[in-house]
């Protein structure tokens, strides 16, 4: 009897469960959710989270669940996503990397939104081109930049020294920051970080001698040679101290917080122009932007206009068109568009630029009127990165450590660079 | 009507007797059946393959292993890292536990509340937040140099972020966390029977002798058991410099363990059959050092019976 009783209570209890679990599913059903993946600092993540929640604002019933974390723990998530079939629905691209993921399969071919959920007309043919890989189209542009040097003025000031501007040799740029270390008579202050394990600082010294880093073909363009220069260079910012030690350089994790410049150490940092946004947010000194130390008299132009970053959307995503609507009002519409501002590059739509030229800050404005100046001292984009690019550059900041804690001279530095830079290469 | 005094009979009945054993431990046998078997085997069939996360991964045969042990730079590189960090701190932190776990065995007052105190670096250990608090300690300006300016004058070196020390400093994190072996060690002391020291005395042994000639043999069992967990657990170590190096085994890959080489190679550079075959071969080192040890047990571990 009371067996019997038992399970009747369980059955009804049961139904009851199931019943509740049926009215709650049409609610949970009309909700559409999205995930975001993007690196960068607070500052980004702050006006991405706002442009999301402005989106739903707009689109009710999508919901977009945005995931942060910076630059070096990036890859490696995104690569163990990849390989669960987990990868955002939304995802934050970069240049060196878009080639590898479009050609393994992991990203969706956005040519069939165009002019439909994607309005790309304010874009001019470069800017889309760039997310182009074989001709099918998987990046949007979500700003052009280019390298740059951000200093602290009023350290220089301070000293009785000049800001230093792109119109500086390496040499004189090396001279001023020994001046300005010695001037500032701070314990641990140096005038520069050393960029000497920067990938993109060493792309722009190579590149001044008419060079690419990676040629159209995927081999080295550099030769030992200047490998060697560049080694001995920041050999000699650190012996004249010039540059930070080699020891507090060593905890820079190639991020806007533990940047030199960021903290404390040093007056000079070299980063990319829309970066100027983030480190001013962490930075209590106004800081400048100008370009790198050129290459001196009849030397080529060592930068480049390149797209800061794009927005992909994942192969595997269950929710393309609703992905692509979030691109979409990034780029397109007023809230989304002065959500991220210029945080993320200049806006490669013109009509974008319009829109938030008015209500640009100083800081806004410093980074477009960057920009519009450097436009024309620029040479061409490069080939993209080929395969083992990203080992490079993990090897190029250990060869430099080891010349600046003395394991090495500069010399067979560059030797042993390309060296082992033609082997990662070779293998892929 | 079984009862506990009737000889086993037969393996039905065996069986019978050890599946309550088995229930219990049902929650970690799912686990490793469903979560940890798995994926091992399948790291077995990937180390033999070009796998790189995202594409089909495609039969290479040996030539990941062949690349190790006769083109790789780097692994031996991370080889030396490795062996460093496991031959100074498993000797150290064993050393340290043992006179720790000796002291506390004197019968002092609140004696957990000292076990609890020295066992807290352990629980923390392996932990982020304790490899980030390292991270400070151990910096240019850190407290560490802050200390020793005041009380010598001294001004360090930033520990961690010079290659020459940077191993050093993971070292003394790991023998740092002694708690473990320490609270092994001390249950190990107070095993040996109390009338052994009352009767070497009465012979008019010493407190050396008595404990190289009593606690140390006696103890053999316990010193082994723990070389054998900590050296495999130090084999392993991954966290601390992961976090000190933040992830590049940098300065100058002078914290380039053998695992944090075998995280980059798979998901830094997307050579995950490769990292795989890395794996392998660190699986055999390890197999070979607890062999070694369990072989070399005969002839210094002395049981009770």
């Amino acid at each position: 009897m009371t067996h019997a009783m038992d399970r009747r209570r369980l059955m009804t209890g049961t139904a009851a469960v199931l019943g509740l679990g049926w009215l709650s599913l049409p609610a949970l059903a009309q909700e559409k959710r999205l995930r975001m993946f993007w690196w960068g600092s607070k500052e980004r993540a702050d006006r991405t989270f706002k442009g999301n929640k402005l989106y739903s604002a707009k689109n009710p019933g999508v919901k977009i669940d945005g995931e942060t974390i910076g630059w070096s723990d990036y890859w490696p998530r995104m690569a163990t996503q990849a390989a669960g079939r987990n990868l955002a629905d939304v995802i934050q691209m970069d240049y060196r990397y878009i080639f590898e993921y479009a050609r393994r399969g992991a990203l969706l071919d956005l040519n069939p939104y165009v002019g439909k959920a994607l309005d790309l007309s304010g874009f001019d043919k470069n800017s889309i081109d760039c997310g182009k890989v074989d001709g099918k189209l998987y990046g949007i542009n979500l700003g052009n930049n280019s390298t740059a040097m951000l200093a602290n003025i009023s350290a220089f000031e301070g000293a009785g020294l000049k800001v230093p501007t792109g119109d500086l040799t390496w040499d004189e740029y090396g001279k001023l920051c020994a001046e300005l270390t010695k001037a500032a008579k701070k314990d641990g202050f140096y005038g520069s970080m050393d960029s000497g394990g920067l990938e993109p600082s060493f792309e722009v010294f190579v590149r001044q001698r008419g060079k690419n880093l990676y040629s159209e073909d995927g081999k080295a363009g550099f030769s030992a040679e200047d490998a060697s220069d560049w080694f001995a260079y920041w050999d000699g910012l650190r012996q004249s101290k010039a540059c930070v030690p080699a020891d507090v350089q060593a905890l820079d994790k190639q991020n806007i917080e533990t940047n030199p410049l960021t903290l404390g150490k040093a007056a000079v940092a070299f980063a990319h122009s829309n970066q100027l946004v983030g480190y001013q947010a962490v930075n209590p000194n106004k800081l400048s932007i100008g370009m790198y130390p050129s290459g001196g008299a009849g030397a080529k132009p060592g930068q480049y206009l390149k797209p800061s970053m794009f927005f992909s959307v994942a192969g595997t995503s269950k929710n393309p068109e609703d992905a692509v609507k979030v691109i979409n009002f990034v780029i397109n519409d007023p809230e989304g568009v002065k959500a991220y501002g210029v945080e993320r590059g200049v806006p490669p739509s013109s009509k974008s630029r319009d829109l938030i030229a008015a209500d640009l800050d100083a800081l806004g404005k410093a980074q477009v009127d960057y920009i519009a100046s450097v436009t024309s001292k620029v040479g061409p984009l490069p080939p993209p990165p080929p395969k083992g690019a990203g080992e490079i550059a993990f090897l190029l900041r250990r060869t430099n450590e080891e010349v600046g804690f003395g394991r090495i001279k500069p010399a067979e530095a560059g030797k042993k660079f390309l060296t082992e830079a033609s082997s990662i290469l070779s293998r892929g | 009507m079984a009862s506990i005094a009737q000889p086993s009979s037969g393996l039905g009945q065996t069986v019978r007797k050890s599946l309550p054993a088995y229930g219990f431990l049902s929650p970690w046998l799912i686990g490793l059946f469903c979560l940890t078997a798995g994926p091992v085997l399948a790291s077995l069939y990937l180390s033999f393959t070009n796998f790189d996360l995202i594409q089909t991964p495609r039969w290479v045969g040996t030539a990941n292993y062949e690349r190790i042990f006769t083109n790789d730079p780097k692994f031996i590189a991370a080889m030396k890292v490795t062996f460093t960090y496991v031959l100074l701190s498993v000797p150290f932190k064993l050393a340290f536990a043992l006179m720790l776990a000796m002291a506390l065995n004197r019968g002092i007052q609140g004696l957990s509340i000292y076990r609890a105190i020295f066992y807290l670096p352990s629980l923390l250990g392996a932990s982020v937040a304790i490899a980030v608090l390292w991270r400070q300690v151990f910096a240019g300006d850190g407290l560490l140099n802050a200390v020793l300016k005041w009380a010598f004058g001294y001004q360090g070196p930033s520990w961690i972020s010079n290659p020459d020390y940077a191993l050093y400093t993971l070292v003394s994190l790991s023998i740092w966390q002694f708690g473990s072996p320490m609270i092994i060690f001390l249950a190990g002391l107070r095993q040996i029977p109390q009338d052994m020291y009352e009767a070497a005395s009465l012979d008019g042994a010493g407190p050396m002798r008595q404990m190289f000639k009593i606690t140390l043999p006696l103890l053999t069992p316990v010193i082994f058991f723990n070389g054998v967990i900590q050296t495999i657990e130090a084999f392993k170590a991954f966290t601390p410099a992961f976090i000190v190096s933040e992830g590049t085994g940098g300065p100058v890959d002078s914290t380039m363990f053998y695992t944090l080489y075998l995280y980059l190679e798979g998901f830094a550079y997307l050579r995950m059959g490769y990292a795989s075959a890395l794996a392998w071969v660190l699986v055999v080192i390890i197999a070979f050092f607890t062999a070694f040890s369990f072989l070399s047990a005969k002839y210094w571990v002395h049981y009770d019976d």
